[in-house]
């Protein structure tokens, strides 16, 4: 039966050059995003002049980004069982249904507060959703990616306002809350894993919002706008709300197949 | 597959229409990034304009062309209308109201920035409507080698789309029934927020099934023994996704190159 978990010991036999060369690739985009933080863009000084060099943000983003490989190379579940696949696909679906209910609801309340222009960077929290539930209820290396991006492709194919960006936010989306949970070795799945994989969704979704339709505004707008997008769509609507859903799922008996779901029963 | 929300309606064959979904993602990616690199009038303007022309092409009647990309305004416009508000000032002012003023440079990067979303998200709208979910899964296993068991997982959940609707409508009448929900608009944000929590629980349960069912059909089996998954509907590409994929790359070099020659283009992140 496929609901019983199988010995966790990894049952390749040989080791896949493929996720060598990902990591290999990983790590030398890591190396080069530190390389360019420690230039220090323009982003971190007023009125787009170069900053001065940055080594403090330079090397915690070379830490985290290094504890983010070592967490993908030892999660303790790195490979998925059909029950995992299966119901993170559907969780996918059913997130993207939810995306679609905020897409038709979206307009009313962007015209009722349509002179606030940090509408987005507060209320986007739903949409991050699927990054959240996704890795906190699967616990597998890759599921907060793989919800979100579903969910994103489903809200897409329905078809809604953005066309094409939903896939591209849906992947950085899923992709920020993934390097927090892999920044935790994937071996946290609490409310603090929570709230920091919302950071984490919050804050990818931030700057590609900064880049895509903030990009002509002030950088002091930017960089509210990045502050507010993480803090409250991502950690308190999407990690605070995610965590929430996930425990509220465990308790419905629905997650007892999934490893959030086996420790979370009450005896 | 016909699955109701998904259903694009009658398209016809043209050659987009029925080029590999692969060159198709391809083109979208190509047209964003490229687009992305710098916030300029002549640039975004071009390509809306060239996506225009090539519309007849996609295959959609006029009437869906339409109705999918009129709602892409709903997006653009408001990104726009902020930026040429809040915009960095330069130029001649129109408009001054204190801290918000709109100026000539500011209206024009406002135009801008809603053009390139609206090029970014058109070529998507038309291309996405066109593409069948199997199809799509097919050259995303076959052609770009993704993981065939997410790919696949992935389409069959995507056949829950339905069943998902039917449960969305019974959990409705249930509520009702008993009378649960409400009118006004807390009531019936609770009500909703409650519908949705009772769907995931129905959706996970039901991914459990399936998910036994799928294994006991041998999904899944001979993933590490090195056994070679075998497909119904091959997927390959043809001369013709060569053909899609450089119209792409021509509308981004074309819109690029004019943004270039009229001066305007500059890249945004330096």
């Amino acid at each position: 039966m496929s609901t019983t978990e199988k010995s966790d010991a990894p049952s390749t036999p040989r080791r896949r050059p493929a996720g060598i060369g990902a990591t290999l690739v990983t790590a030398v985009i890591v190396v080069a995003l530190a390389a360019l933080v420690w230039q220090g863009p323009t982003w971190f000084s007023e009125d787009g002049v170069p900053g001065a060099a940055q080594p403090g943000p330079a090397v915690l983003t070379l830490v985290l980004g290094a504890l983010a490989l070592v967490g993908w190379r030892t999660a303790p579940r790195r490979s998925w069982r059909v029950v995992d696949i299966v119901v993170a696909s559907v969780l996918g679906v059913a997130v993207g249904l939810l995306f679609t209910l905020f897409n038709l609801a979206w307009n009313p309340i962007s015209g009722l507060l349509g002179g606030f222009a940090f509408l987005g960077a507060v209320l986007t929290g739903p949409w991050l959703l699927g990054g959240v539930v996704g890795g906190l209820v699967i616990r597998r290396p890759g599921a907060a990616v793989f919800v979100e991006l579903v969910a994103a492709v489903v809200s897409a194919l329905i078809g809604n306002q953005w066309g094409f960006f939903t896939v591209i936010y849906g992947l950085v989306q899923g992709l920020g809350a993934e390097v927090v949970l892999a920044v935790l070795l994937y071996r946290q799945w609490g409310l603090t894993a929570g709230l920091l994989a919302g950071l984490g969704a919050g804050a990818a979704f931030g700057v590609l919002e900064n880049l895509v339709s903030n990009a002509a505004l002030p950088t002091g707008f930017q960089l509210t706008y990045l502050a507010l997008a993480a803090v409250v769509s991502g950690a308190i609507t999407a990690g605070l709300g995610g965590w929430a859903l996930t425990r509220a799922l465990a308790r419905t008996g629905a997650l007892a197949p999934l490893a959030s779901g086996r420790n979370a029963q009450r005896v | 597959m016909s699955t109701g929300l998904l259903d694009p309606g009658v398209v016809r064959p043209t050659a987009l229409a029925r080029a590999n979904p692969v060159a198709k993602l391809a083109v979208a990616l190509v047209l964003a990034f490229g687009l992305l690199l710098s916030v300029d009038i002549v640039t975004a303007g071009t390509a809306v304009v060239l996506e225009l022309a090539l519309l007849p092409l996609a295959g959609l009647g006029a009437l869906a062309v339409l109705r999918r990309s009129a709602v892409l305004l709903l997006a653009a416009v408001p990104v726009a209308v902020v930026s040429a508000l809040l915009g960095v000032d330069s130029g001649a002012v129109l408009v001054d109201l204190g801290p918000i003023s709109v100026t000539s440079g500011s209206l024009q990067t406002g135009g801008a920035i809603g053009l390139r979303v609206v090029a970014i998200a058109l070529p998507g709208v038309v291309l996405l409507a066109t593409t069948d979910p199997t199809d799509l899964a097919d050259a995303l296993a076959q052609v770009l080698h993704l993981p065939a068991r997410f790919v696949l997982g992935a389409l069959a959940a995507f056949r829950v789309v339905d069943v998902l609707l039917d449960e969305w409508r019974q959990l409705g009448l249930a509520r009702r029934a008993r009378g649960l929900g409400g009118d006004g608009l807390l009531a019936s944000a609770r009500d909703v927020a409650g519908r949705a929590f009772v769907l995931l629980v129905i959706a996970v349960r039901r991914a459990a099934v399936l998910a036994t069912a799928m294994e006991a059909r041998g999904f899944g089996a001979g993933e590490h023994q090195g056994a070679d998954r075998t497909w119904a509907r091959p997927s390959r590409l043809r001369p013709g996704d060569v053909v899609v994929v450089l119209v792409g790359v021509a509308v981004t070099v074309v819109s690029t190159a004019a943004g270039v020659a009229a001066g305007t283009w500059e890249l945004v992140i330096t």
